[in-house]
């Protein structure tokens, strides 16, 4: 069963993603594995595109670990938000390691300074994982506001994004405003698929 | 507005807040607590002017050459050829005043204008076009009276404006405090001031870079957030204000 789900996700993903420049996906804590499989099996078919992963939710060891495929790839380059805080100081050339969850302008800079490397002709593509995440270690107003910067840098760079949003029973609604920045919200549901 | 000669500090973000450039022949103060990036931003201008081929000079005071060339590999920027060719040129502002057979706690008037004419030359002699003293702090603890070091400052400032070269000198302060220098001398002399600061966000600190002012500019004031990376030495980001 879980195969179908995982390709079901790909199969929305995929065509969420072409279509909109900004994408936010909202899913229950449950789906978060299943649906980080789909992202990162759908970022392996496209060797083509670029491929920026900020994981602000796993460590960048954990993510190659659980997904051991991922280290070869070109097209992919990860920026780990929390590494560092939690003390680990493995570095990794596929890999830019900042130093906490709350340097978000930090965090701006490196995602522009990956696709500056990046020819103007291959589709750009960000996945943030997790605006909830991030929403932990930062005051709602200023992961707002870093959020609109670099929907306004990213749209003038012609670079697509997908944020996650986990959600959570009885979470704040004012959590949810967040990812209705984005263009397009898919809502993943168990029955969706 | 007259057209300025400016100097290009080759870090794009700081020249973009400055209108282009530094007026060519100013005398900037970096101001900043311990570790705020003063070494490190000195360092790049010097060699970001090396490559556009400006000769610089660094008298480091506070640091010995081993240390300092030693902190600086860290960063992809810092290019030893350029030091090797003599396009950057590291001097130890120590060992010129053992040599000139200074004391070295305290200067008298006499040893101050021989310390100022050795570095008058050798400016003069390399045709630099970037000078940065770091610290001018330390520096003017050697100097005895209010009236020496604006007399130094004053006069160091000037022949080297006469040559076309910018100055970068360092000013050490206590962390967090809305001051510029410690012999509240400095910032008046100096033409242009830049503040390395911090704020402190979820208990992590954030490096802020403020230009506090560009005599001959009409330059930024926005207080911006500054990054020190390994590969990119330093860039500097809006500050997010929530
Ligand atoms: N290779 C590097 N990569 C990233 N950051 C670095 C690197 N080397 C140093 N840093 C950071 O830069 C800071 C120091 O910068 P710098 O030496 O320029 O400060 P400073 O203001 O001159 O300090 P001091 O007053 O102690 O001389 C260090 O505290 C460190 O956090
Ligand atoms: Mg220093």
């Amino acid at each position: 069963m879980v195969n179908t789900l995982i390709d079901g996700l790909k199969e929305r993903i995929s065509k969420a993603i072409t279509i909109n420049q900004s994408v936010g996906i909202m899913l229950p804590s449950k789906n978060y594995s299943d649906l980080t499989q789909a992202l990162l099996e759908y970022i392996c078919s496209r060797t083509e595109d670029a491929w920026v992963y900020v994981t602000i939710t796993k460590p960048y060891d954990n993510l190659i670990k659980q997904f051991g495929d991922l280290s070869g790839l070109e097209n992919i380059k990860f920026i780990d938000c929390i590494s560092r805080a939690a003390g680990i100081s493995n570095t990794n050339p596929n890999c830019v390691f900042i130093e906490s969850p709350t340097m978000l302008e930090n965090l701006g800079l490196e995602i522009i300074n990956v696709f500056k490397n990046v020819d103007d002709d291959t589709n750009k593509y960000l996945i943030l994982d997790s605006l909830s995440t991030l929403v932990i270690y930062n005051d709602l107003e200023i992961v707002t506001e870093f959020f609109y910067h670099l929907a306004n840098r990213t749209r003038a760079r012609n670079i697509h994004s997908v944020s996650l949003m986990i959600e959570e029973e009885g979470v704040d609604s004012q959590l949810n405003k967040l990812i209705y920045l984005n263009d397009k919200i898919l809502k993943v549901r168990d029955s969706f698929i | 507005m007259p057209e300025e000669e400016l100097c290009v500090t080759g870090m794009a973000d700081l020249d973009n807040l400055l209108g282009g450039g530094i007026p060519v022949g100013s005398t900037v103060l970096v101001v900043g607590s311990s570790g705020s990036g003063k070494t490190t931003l000195c360092m790049q201008y010097l060699v970001n002017g090396a490559q556009q081929g400006e000769r610089g000079v660094f008298f480091t005071i506070t640091e010995p050459l081993f240390k300092l060339t030693k902190n600086m590999e860290g960063f992809s920027f810092y290019d030893k050829k350029l030091i090797e060719s003599g396009m950057v040129n590291l001097i130890d502002l120590r060992i010129i005043s053992e040599r000139l057979g200074l004391d070295t706690e305290k200067y008298s008037v006499e040893d101050a204008a021989a310390l100022l004419d050795v570095l008058k030359d050798i400016a003069d002699e390399l045709n630099v076009k970037r000078l940065a003293i770091d610290s001018i702090t330390a520096l003017c603890y050697r100097l005895q009276s209010k009236e020496m070091i604006r007399d130094f400052i004053f006069k160091l400032g000037s022949s080297l404006a006469a040559m076309n070269c910018t100055t970068f000198l360092t000013s050490e302060v206590p962390p967090r405090k809305f001051q510029y220098s410690q012999h509240g001398i400095e910032e008046f002399i100096s033409d242009g001031i830049i503040f390395l600061g911090d704020i402190e966000r979820k208990g992590d600190l954030i490096r802020t870079f403020q230009l506090i002012k560009m005599r001959g500019m009409a330059h930024s004031r926005t207080k911006s957030a500054m990054i020190i990376s390994s590969n990119n030495g330093i860039e500097l980001a809006p500050l997010l204000k929530s």
